[in-house]
């Protein structure tokens, strides 16, 4: 197991995480848009945020699979199998609490439960496991991370060789 | 039935370069696209009552409606009076502007005047033309519907308690002089929804106009219908869909031509014929950079077909648009409803001569072609070389078999005849010119002698028929032949007399394969004034010019056609190539003699 391992498959796994969204926003089932919402946290040019959110998708990627390969390491094996799991829970915990309490609550534009009159709020919050960008979207995301977590347990794994 | 749907002169259009939607006279926006001009709508009542969706907006009982655009703005105010007091809605299609916006905003502002008068508003969202399923949410901030991947936040400040019912959002407050109501309608397409803050609507309406009003204030023309041309300029700007720079013929789908008729089409594309009449008006409004930007487009869109050129081509430059039918009831039981448009796949041999007459005009006032845009040119006309002798649709798309067009040969002719010119000037490959000048000649011989009818005086809708067709007017405007010649002339004068119905003119005389009539067609009446103007009747070509300008409705647009006893409008709303007709005739009058 290697930490060039889990980045590459983290690398490979947030590009296919990142085109399930994408392609999902394109075939009108959801309107989760990752780059759109972390951008925005930096800017209020679309295109720009989009840029941004991009780059910072990717970091985070990164960022994951190194606490898979932690786990991997702290179990003392690694697969697309374990992988999955990892994915499985990664998913929920960015439906029910990052995305869904962590990310408004450090989002300059992005409304709150606690958000009042004396604030603005400019983007709509995901609700919880993402609903409200739309019902399928809790499914894609599950299933992009379930992919994302099988494809840097099975690059850890492979580096292990 | 007619109650339920307002007279189609009663509409006025808003948008933003890239949606539109058409507000009644009492308020309602009776159809809304999103995200985009083609795209499926969200309200949809003018094409069905019941299951079109739509956002009422106006006083709870009688009102008196008046209404006009902000001057040189396509912002609409509409002011009701009521036996309580008077207020004024402002409503507009925001444009972003800076900083994070709605992808989409439709954003309503209601301002009291005089007394009380209360309101009640509506919103009704029917996504996908009323047929995908809809989700009505009450949500925090402001209620939310959705479906797939479009959103829509209902966004009000002060406009009464609000109520989600589950077909829709409403509410009712009462409008008291000097308060104001903002209802904002932000949309979302495959991204979260931003949620604006009032504050942010208010400027955006208000810079809105302000653009509108500094787009037209650099408009060259300063002739006697100043007021028409403007408002035609305002109106063709909001058929162009900013993102791609293509232009659809009119905003709307299946408006019938005729009440209850089958001839109702889906106009929500771009033809290559309005394409080359709307450059050609911004040359003539002296829109520099836009004539340019758009004659990119042009060139760009058709790369994938030259040398061929498609009748029209999708607002995303697609080639395939097919046509299917939709399951409603239709603007007065008028069906079918179509979307998509089946004329895609006919041959209309007059687009290659509109086209390269746009070209030619645009390197008459001094752009420059690239060498790769010469050699299309020159394909095209190799093209016109080996096809003119074919039956096609003609300008009018008919749908029964191909016909040897007048028009369409004598738009031939003129393609080959720019194209001899453009090659003389060094900007086309000159290599094939002398083919290309006697095909032109062969033409020519064939238009007046098969197309020519001694019995009427006048050319004819098709080769060896006794009917007649309004579009040959474009023989004198694109000048198959000096206007005043005397065959031009005395074609101009049979088209009066068996096409006009007072300042109006229909289409043609005879069959053109749809069951049923239509209405007068609105540009061929201008292409009458136009063509009058030229041809040294410079005062009929006024008085006619000041009778169709009457016709247009309240707020200065028109539709496709115009029923010629009541003035009733008839077919898709507001149809640019009316406007670009307009334009055409109003401009050519400045230089007129006569």
């Amino acid at each position: 197991m290697s930490v060039w391992g889990a980045l590459a498959g983290g690398f490979v796994g947030t590009l296919v995480l990142t085109t399930a969204l994408a392609a999902g926003s394109q075939l009108r089932v959801t309107r989760m848009d990752v780059p759109f919402l972390l951008g925005t946290a930096f800017t209020d040019d679309r295109m720009r945020a989009r840029v941004v959110g991009y780059a910072l998708h990717f970091l985070a990627g990164l960022a994951f699979a190194l606490v898979y390969y932690a786990a991997f390491v702290v179990l003392g094996r690694a697969g697309w199998a374990l992988g999955l799991a990892f994915g499985f829970v990664h998913a929920l915990f960015s439906g029910t609490t990052l995305v869904n309490v962590l990310l408004p609550a450090v989002h300059p534009r992005m409304g709150t439960p606690s958000s009042a009159a004396d604030s603005s709020p400019l983007l709509e919050a995901p609700g919880f496991m993402l609903l409200n960008y739309g019902r399928a979207t809790p499914v894609l995301t599950i299933l992009g991370h379930l992919a994302y977590g099988a494809i840097v347990g099975a690059f850890v794994a492979a580096s292990a060789r | 039935m007619a109650d339920r749907y307002p007279p189609l002169r009663d509409y006025a259009l808003i948008g933003d370069g890239r949606t539109a939607a058409l507000v009644s006279r009492d308020g309602s926006v009776d159809w809304w696209c999103l995200p985009d001009l083609d795209s499926p709508s969200v309200f949809g009542a003018v094409l069905d009552a019941d299951r079109g969706g739509r956002f009422a907006l106006g006083p709870e009982g009688e009102a008196e409606a008046c209404r006009r655009y902000r001057p040189d703005t396509n912002v609409l105010e509409t002011t009701f009076t009521t036996a309580t007091g008077r207020v004024r809605v402002t409503d507009a299609m925001t444009l972003p502007g800076r900083g994070l916006t709605p992808f989409r905003e439709l954003a309503r502002r209601v301002e009291g005047l005089d007394g009380r008068v209360p309101m009640r508003w509506r919103v009704e969202p029917r996504f996908g033309y009323g047929l995908a399923p809809t989700r009505i949410e009450p949500r925090t901030p402001f209620p939310v519907a959705t479906s797939g991947g479009t959103a829509i936040a209902v966004c009000a400040w002060d406009a009464g308690r609000v109520d989600c019912d589950g077909v829709g959002i409403a509410g009712r407050f009462e409008s008291r002089a000097g308060a104001r109501v903002t209802i904002a309608l932000s949309a979302a397409h495959g991204e979260p929804l931003v949620f604006p803050a009032r504050a942010d609507v208010e400027h955006r309406i208000d810079a809105t106009a302000e653009f509108w009003r500094d787009w037209a204030a650099r408009l060259a023309y300063t002739g006697a219908w100043r007021d028409a041309v403007v408002r035609s300029a305002l109106a063709l700007k909001l058929l162009v869909f900013a993102p791609s720079g293509a232009i659809v013929a009119a905003p709307t789908t299946s408006l019938p031509e005729a009440i209850g008729g089958e001839r109702n089409w889906d106009y929500r594309f771009s033809w290559i014929r309005d394409a080359s009449f709307t450059l050609e008006s911004l040359l003539q409004l002296g829109c520099q950079a836009e004539a340019n930007a758009f004659f990119w487009w042009f060139m760009h869109a058709t790369q994938r077909t030259l040398p061929r050129l498609n009748v029209f081509y999708r607002l995303d430059g697609g080639t395939d648009a097919p046509e299917r039918t939709l399951p409603l009831a239709g603007y007065r039981d008028s069906r079918p409803v179509r979307v998509g448009n089946g004329a895609a796949d006919q041959l209309q041999l007059d687009t290659y001569g509109e086209f390269v007459d746009a070209v030619y005009h645009y390197v008459q006032t001094g752009h420059l072609l690239g060498r790769g845009t010469g050699r299309d040119i020159a394909r095209i006309a190799d093209f016109v070389c080996a096809h003119w002798r074919e039956p096609d649709s003609g300008i009018w798309e008919v749908r029964s078999e191909p016909r040897h067009h007048t028009q369409s040969k004598a738009m031939c002719w003129v393609a080959l005849d720019r194209a001899v010119r453009l090659a003389r000037a060094g900007r086309v490959p000159a290599g094939h010119a002398a083919r290309w000048a006697r095909e032109a000649i062969a033409i020519r011989r064939f238009v007046d002698e098969r197309c020519w009818s001694e019995a009427k005086r006048s050319y004819v809708w098709y080769a060896g028929a006794e009917h007649l067709d309004a579009s040959l007017l474009l023989l004198a405007i694109m000048r198959y032949d000096q206007p005043d010649s005397p065959r031009l002339r005395t074609t101009i004068d049979a088209l009066r007399r068996e096409l006009a119905v007072g300042p109006l003119l229909a289409r043609y005389t005879g069959d053109d394969g749809l069951a049923g009539g239509e209405g007068a067609f609105a540009c061929c009446s201008f292409w009458l004034a136009e063509a009058l103007a030229i041809s040294g009747r410079r005062r009929d070509a006024e008085r006619l010019m000041d009778d169709l300008i009457g016709l247009a409705n309240d707020v200065g647009l028109y539709a496709e056609e115009v029923e010629p006893k009541t003035g009733a409008f008839l077919g898709n709303f507001p149809q640019g190539l009316v406007h670009l007709a307009l334009i055409s005739a109003a401009v050519a009058m400045q230089g007129a003699t006569g």
